[in-house]
């Protein structure tokens, strides 16, 4: 396993001098037309979280929203813009910055029957207030015998942004993945954003939100059926946003986008990638995952996150314990972030994360 | 805590606390100031007066002397001087010496039946039966209390049944607090507005103030009810603790917040705690209407936390009441508290101020109280005690699938259906076969049948 990832990672910083024009600018994500059928509106990823907490906030009088500077400041990435004058600082809730005080407030208020979205303005800073998610949210309805649901969406930007070094690029899919008792999203389109956000708002659990803020200001097509305010995913079911035969990519987050950019550029090779958008962490959708590798024999996790006792890692390790082990042409392969705290530089943060020109390598 | 000597002053007491007394080592600054004030200038952002002198201030009190401990009757259940009693009636109070005299009878079966290794732990109330008891007959029965863990009292007041409480340490199938998914003593009822106890300490107080807005935000609620959220002084320490109070007084929500201050943090002796004029002092700094009581005083504690009660509804605000008193029991059943204090001198607490007796004194004086029905009471209170004990030994576990159930509400994921199924086909296969695992399902609802299907 090591030996495989270093060979990645140094493979990519080798690799780097030789493509400089290889890595888009971040702010410059292309908007992605490509799988939409035509005459559709498009939303960009911010536009389609506030809209899912508008149309869920106007859907039930409980759902309120809190977090530093969320109210009159609009969010610090804007993406509650609007709500407080919708629907007053009842409803949109500036709290001082206290992470563990402001969790604990919506985890009281879901235990006492509000339906609270608590923002943290990045998930590393909700490392302050984990206790409140991991004990508290997580754990009082089995300990309570069922007796006390606690139905809050936290959520925020997670992993790797752009030039905020170690502290503020953690992906913590994998921590708050191992805990029985949370749901955990990973949303990565529009669409995605709009309907799992709705959906986290209306489960009866508490539900993990990770958003990406490189993705905030990326447009993508939204459906006739994502625009209705009754559009709902199913958290816990992946998306086939690629169908092939010969390797199976799965991704979340920003990750998709990276994947299906290098199934395109294996595609002109002749290679058929599937490509799989996990969406939700936990519930994971092994069956879907179980079932591509079952036609491609071949499978390569791709995240954001680190690489040791992450979501690849958990993936592959329900892999070989499934019948899909027995269809598999290759080892599975885990394209994940550098096993070091994310460097400041640029150059090297850059090659800290996996980008498209290193997927469509390694496959 | 008290000291003896100040227990039969007659006189509004000053406070004096052994706690307390590493602060009173270094003299308090006083806010007050000499120097010329020039009230009409104002900093940006501040309403701040303008002063001359650099002063510096460690008190929260004019004269810089300790916060005062505020109390009704003295060690002998008579009334101090200038107090008021609060209006309470013979039957509440007969009520609540009851409850005082339940407490301990329940603790010392289930202390015992702890170390007979018949449940894995306990936790007592002992010395505390005035702070617990007095604040409970305070609150309205509908008031949500979140709670620490040494506040089974204010369950037993609010007729949580001692077959509740034995099912929920015994963790049988009757347990309505948790299935038996939960440690003793983590009780959880919301038929009684209790919520359920978490081990992780003092994560209850910001969620009190979460709990407080809820309550707010109801308009069959509002303006009725509060959020009462009880924590030791250690408890304090803790972030959550300031970040709760700073949430309750910003939002700002209807929080009653109870300190119950019994000296120890486990071992650790509350003048190791903190440096300061106790948990009192830090109300102020966030802004929340405070109060020092004497929480072996359970007149003074019915009193002051209805006046906070009073305070939180009219301003929709948190209200602080820290309860002094003495711990005397030991922590917990996995604690000697002698390891760290001289057996004398919970000896001596237990004899100088007895917080019921206290009571029982004062009940006595008015005739509402007499020995033969201190007799007859603790006798019917044992028997009824004795008679749960006796019949939650014998009920049986939840069913063994119980154990899978909950983990999330609404429609079950994967992982807890797949581990259910694996978990039957084991029994399948060795339930009625293996020794160990027969005798052990004979303990469940069902004996296991719910997974195994019936023979």
């Amino acid at each position: 396993m090591n030996s495989r990832l270093l060979l990645s990672r140094f493979g990519a910083s080798l690799s780097a001098a030789r493509r400089p024009a290889a890595r888009l600018p971040r702010h410059a994500l292309p908007a992605i037309r490509r799988y939409a059928t035509s005459e559709q509106h498009t939303m960009t990823v911010r536009e389609a979280l506030n809209l899912a907490m508008e149309e869920e906030m106007t859907r039930d009088e409980n759902v309120f929203i809190l977090g530093e500077e969320v109210a009159r400041y609009n969010g610090a990435y804007k993406v509650t813009k609007g709500l407080m004058d919708k629907f007053g600082e009842k409803r949109v809730v500036d709290t001082p910055i206290t992470e563990m005080g402001f969790a604990g407030i919506a985890v009281g208020a879901a235990f006492q029957g509000l339906r609270p979205i608590c923002e943290f303005m990045t998930f590393n800073f909700a490392m302050q207030a984990i206790d409140q998610i991991v004990n508290s949210a997580g754990k009082t309805y089995y300990m309570s015998g069922g007796n006390v649901p606690c139905p809050v969406v936290f959520r925020g930007p997670n992993g790797a942004a752009s030039g905020v070094a170690a502290q503020h690029s953690h992906d913590y899919a994998a921590w708050y993945g191992s805990i029985p008792g949370l749901k955990v999203v990973s949303p990565w389109s529009a669409e995605d954003c709009k309907g799992l956000l709705k959906s986290a708002i209306r489960d009866p659990n508490p539900v993990v939100f990770l958003e990406n803020e490189m993705l905030y200001g990326v447009s993508f097509p939204m459906s006739q059926e994502a625009m209705s305010a009754d559009f709902l995913l199913p958290i816990g079911k992946a998306k086939v946003e690629k169908e092939g035969s010969d390797v199976t990519i799965v991704a979340h987050s920003k990750m998709v986008t990276h994947s299906l950019e290098a199934a395109e550029e294996l595609a002109k090779e002749g290679i058929k990638a599937e490509v799989i958008n996990l969406r939700s962490i936990r519930p994971l959708d092994i069956d879907t995952i179980i079932k591509s590798v079952k036609k491609t024999n071949r499978l390569v996790v791709v995240e954001g996150g680190f690489p040791m006792f992450g979501v690849g890692s958990e993936i592959c390790a329900q892999i070989v314990e499934s019948e899909a082990f027995d269809y598999l042409d290759a080892p599975v392969e885990r394209v994940t972030g550098a096993d070091v705290p994310t460097p400041y530089a640029t150059n090297l943060e850059t090659l800290a994360f996996p980008d498209t020109p290193l997927i469509t390598k390694i496959l | 805590m008290i000291r003896p000597a100040t227990l039969h002053r007659l006189a509004y007491p000053r406070v004096s606390s052994n706690s307390l007394a590493r602060c009173r080592a270094i003299p308090k600054r006083a806010l007050s100031s000499t120097s010329p004030t020039y009230l009409n200038e104002h900093l940006p952002k501040s309403t701040s007066p303008i002063v001359s002198n650099p002063h510096f201030f460690n008190s929260v009190t004019p004269d810089g002397s300790g916060i005062p401990t505020y109390r009704v009757l003295d060690g002998s259940g008579k009334v101090l001087e200038g107090a008021e009693v609060p209006e309470v009636s013979e039957e509440m109070a007969v009520k609540m010496y009851e409850n005082m005299l339940l407490l301990p009878t329940l603790d010392n079966v289930l202390y015992n039946v702890q170390r007979q290794g018949k449940i894995s732990f306990y936790m007592t109330s002992h010395g505390e039966e005035a702070t617990i008891i007095g604040s409970a007959a305070a609150l309205d029965n509908q008031d949500e209390v979140l709670g620490q863990y040494r506040e089974m009292g204010v369950l037993l007041w609010r007729g949580f049944t001692l077959d509740n409480v034995m099912a929920q340490c015994f963790g049988t199938e009757e347990d309505i607090s948790g299935k038996g998914r939960q440690m003793p003593v983590h009780f959880g009822s919301p038929a009684h507005h209790f919520h359920t106890i978490s081990s992780p300490l003092a994560t209850q107080i910001p969620q009190a103030a979460g709990v407080a807005y809820a309550l707010k935000r109801d308009p069959e609620r509002r303006g009725k009810n509060v959020a009462a959220c009880y924590f030791g002084e250690g408890a304090a320490s803790e972030g959550d603790f300031h970040a709760g109070l700073l949430l309750a007084s910003t939002l700002p929500s209807p929080t009653v917040f109870i300190a119950r201050n019994n000296g120890f943090a486990i071992s650790t002796p509350s003048s190791e705690q903190f440096f300061g004029d106790g948990i009192a002092a830090r109300g102020p700094g966030y802004g929340i209407h405070t109060i020092r009581v004497d929480g072996n005083d359970i007149l003074a504690v019915l009193d002051a936390t209805r006046k906070a009660r009073e305070l939180s509804l009219r301003d929709g605000r948190a209200t602080l009441i820290e309860c002094m008193s003495y711990r005397v029991g030991h922590h917990s059943t996995s604690d000697d508290s002698f390891a760290y204090r001289p057996r004398s001198e919970v000896e001596d607490r237990k004899r100088i101020d007895n917080p019921t007796l206290r009571f029982r004194l004062w009940l006595e004086g008015r005739g509402w109280w007499s020995e033969e029905k201190e007799k007859e009471c603790k006798e019917r209170l044992k028997r009824d005690v004795m008679k749960s004990f006796k019949r939650a030994e014998g009920v049986k576990r939840c069913e063994v699938g119980e154990l899978f159930g909950d983990v999330y509400a609404g429609e079950e994921p994967w992982m807890q259906r797949e581990q259910r199924a694996e978990l039957a086909s084991l029994l399948r296969k060795y339930g009625k076969v293996w020794g160990p695992w027969k005798k052990e399902l004979g303990k469940f609802r069902n004996e296991g049948e719910d997974l195994m299907g019936k023979a």
